[in-house]
């Protein structure tokens, strides 16, 4: 049974990450309050594209380096399988990534149930095209310091008429950390084994580094030997960035037309979430919102479903028990942790205000921006079983209330005694912009990418 | 494990192969939300009977598992052409297939019980048994469901609340 590998974690094998190798934004928090902008690069040429690389890799920033930059904000960057082709990355080292990211988010549309309206169809462009190549991504304290990195990216490819910018798009921290929809949010992340990040109050135990980062042990007791070469993968990880649009005024219409009191709406709100709109969990704070328990990171997200495994409290089907089961699972064959990911995820657009009812007009969202070196078992797998279906909860084809891909015959259940209320027609609250995966090699890896055109073997292209 | 005789060596590889091959999520007929699965493959010398003997209780011994896993409605292992072969069959749910690295993971020891004594298989955990399922799975030509939009939890549900139902109306009787 030799390939059999004991589970179990011992001081011994904790692996010290190679932090200086690894971009910062895979393990570090993104600042608070932060500002921001994605930039998505189409490349025409491959040795400009090259060049463009030489010129940013200083501008990078390790994991080691997050609270003492070298710059004001920082740049993170990251390959789409087009981007990696562009740069004439030797076709062995392609066809070595795996399937789901060769495909690209928008040819796995059926796994993700991106129908509809979410369809890749009705997408902004470039998304779903062959045009997303490099994404950037600046995040930063304040504008003066986003405007100076992005002078920086300027810079990197002014005199490259190869070049082109073909996306941009700001963001944001709202007022108090809180999503569109008004709730406090980001305050879960899975715990890297050996990334000496600080670890809060309930983020589980640590979790195998291979999960989230090439070159590492993972949960199943491997170390992925794709892509390659090892050069490129070390300390590499992939990402899924999906961009979505929030219907704020459906959200608060829907909770209106369900609730008969002020109190109810919230009620039935934070039974959606899982979570009351100050972050307070329902699984700690079952009846009424409890702001000063939300506000302190010690407790806010200290919890387990031990003692809620009825759902009576925190709905089986409330988003973040959907996407985050902890040990809700534990009576199942499930190996939850194989179905993790780190959230970096950002918010855009402003508030709609307060005790509007009707749709401004106005582009608010988020972007989810999930990190896991195996997209399949991780996003997709959350998207597809957890997100969008319900049966692994006993709910048939119930999806996740905010999250879902609703149909007219959407429901929402929340358990109770003695009958279980069950809410209907929910509307689409999240419609998809649109997404698509990401490769985010380490430093040493960008400047193996950036100086692809010393090999003799170079493709022409 | 001694049936690792004639595997190709891992170095050919260009591909986590440990993720099932794209199209292996339509492997076999569905209707409904239900899916019909079958596999035909060939038995070691002797290992039909040290199948029937391995197996002989595991219906009992594996039903807490089977029952965990939640989606697999029906299965079954026939032995024939002269116990040279064995027919695996099942019906499961849609998303059964996303679940078989995790069973892989948490109990490979009874997979690999199943299917030991067949030719060449690699082990639930080798990054060969996508390929080895692939091979020898066999699509059906007819596939009928008498519930195929009801999955192993809703049935199990359904019958809880029949028989809640049932025992409400004795009670209003008696």
């Amino acid at each position: 049974m030799e390939t059999q590998i004991a589970p179990a974690i011992t001081a011994a094998d904790v692996p010290s990450l190679e932090v200086s190798d690894i971009q910062a934004t895979v393990l570090r928090p993104r600042p608070s309050p932060y500002k921001g902008e994605y930039l998505i690069v189409r490349i025409e040429d491959a040795a400009q594209g090259r060049e463009m690389l030489r010129r940013l890799i200083p501008h990078v920033a390790p994991a080691d380096n997050w609270w003492t930059p070298t710059l004001p904000g920082w740049l993170a960057i990251a390959f789409s399988f087009q981007g990696l082709k562009a740069l004439d990355l030797p076709q062995r080292s392609l066809d070595s990534f795996p399937n789901e990211f060769r495909e690209g988010m928008a040819a796995r549309a059926s796994i993700l149930n991106d129908v509809g309206n979410n369809a890749p169809a009705n997408w902004e462009y470039p998304f779903g095209t062959a045009d997303m190549h490099v994404a950037l991504a600046i995040y930063s304290k304040d504008d003066e310091s986003l405007e100076m990195v992005l002078e920086r990216a300027r810079h990197s490819h002014r005199d490259l008429p190869k070049i082109t910018v073909v996306y941009r798009m700001k963001f944001s921290e709202l007022p108090d950390g809180r999503n569109p929809f008004g709730f406090r949010d980001g305050l879960h992340n899975p715990q890297v084994e050996g990334s000496g990040a600080p670890v809060h109050p309930g983020s589980g135990s640590a979790i195998k580094a291979g999960e989230f980062i090439l070159g590492y042990r993972d949960e199943e007791g491997e170390i992925a030997a794709a892509p390659e070469p090892e050069v490129l993968r070390r300390n590499g990880t992939f990402i899924a960035f999906r961009k979505f649009h929030t219907n704020v005024a459906a959200f608060r219409r829907y909770l209106r037309e369900q609730a008969s009191s002020p109190q109810e709406e919230e009620l039935i709100a934070a039974k959606m979430v899982g979570r009351w709109r100050s972050g307070a969990p329902l699984v700690l704070a079952p009846e009424r919102d409890e702001p000063k328990l939300g506000a302190d990171a010690t407790r806010n997200n200290d919890f387990s479903y031990e003692n809620d495994m009825q759902g009576l409290k925190c709905p089986f089907s409330a988003h973040i028990r959907r996407v985050n089961p902890r040990d809700a699972l534990k009576n199942d064959l499930v190996a939850v942790n194989s179905h993790l990911f780190l959230r970096r995820g950002t918010n855009y657009g402003s508030p709609l205000p307060e005790g509007s009812f009707e749709d401004d007009g106005v582009e608010r969202g988020g972007v989810f921006l999930l990190i896991g070196v195996h997209l399949k078992r991780q996003f997709e797998f959350v998207q597809s079983q957890w997100v969008t279906d319900g049966n692994f909860i006993g709910h048939g084809t119930e999806q996740d209330p905010i999250l879902g891909n609703q149909s007219s015959e959407a429901t929402f259940t929340i358990p109770k005694r003695p009958i279980r209320r069950r809410l209907h027609g929910l509307p689409q609250f999240i419609s998809v912009r649109g997404g698509e995966y990401f490769f985010m090699p380490g430093l040493r890896a960008l400047n193996w990418l950036a100086s692809l055109d010393h090999k003799p073997a170079r493709t022409q292209k | 494990m001694n049936a690792t005789a004639t595997q190709p060596t891992t170095e050919t590889r260009t591909n986590d192969t440990k993720t099932p091959p794209a199209g292996m999520q339509d492997l076999g007929l569905r209707l409904g939300q239900a899916r019909e699965f079958t596999m035909i493959l060939p038995l070691k010398p002797g290992g039909a009977q040290n199948m029937r003997n391995r197996l002989k209780d595991y219906a009992t011994s594996a039903v807490h598992l089977l029952d965990k896993v939640a989606s697999v409605h029906d299965l079954r292992f026939v032995i024939f052409d002269n116990d040279t072969r064995l027919i695996f069959a099942s019906t499961y749910d849609g998303g059964f297939e996303q679940y078989i690295k995790d069973f892989a993971t948490i109990i490979p020891d009874y997979i690999d019980k199943e299917f030991q004594d067949c030719e060449g298989y690699p082990g639930v955990k080798s990054p060969e048994i996508w390929d080895y399922i692939a091979r020898y799975q066999q699509e059906a030509i007819v596939f009928y469901s008498a519930y195929p939009d009801a999955s192993v939890r809703q049935v199990w549900k359904g019958q809880r609340v029949l028989h809640a139902f049932d025992q409400l109306l004795d009670q209003a009787q008696s």
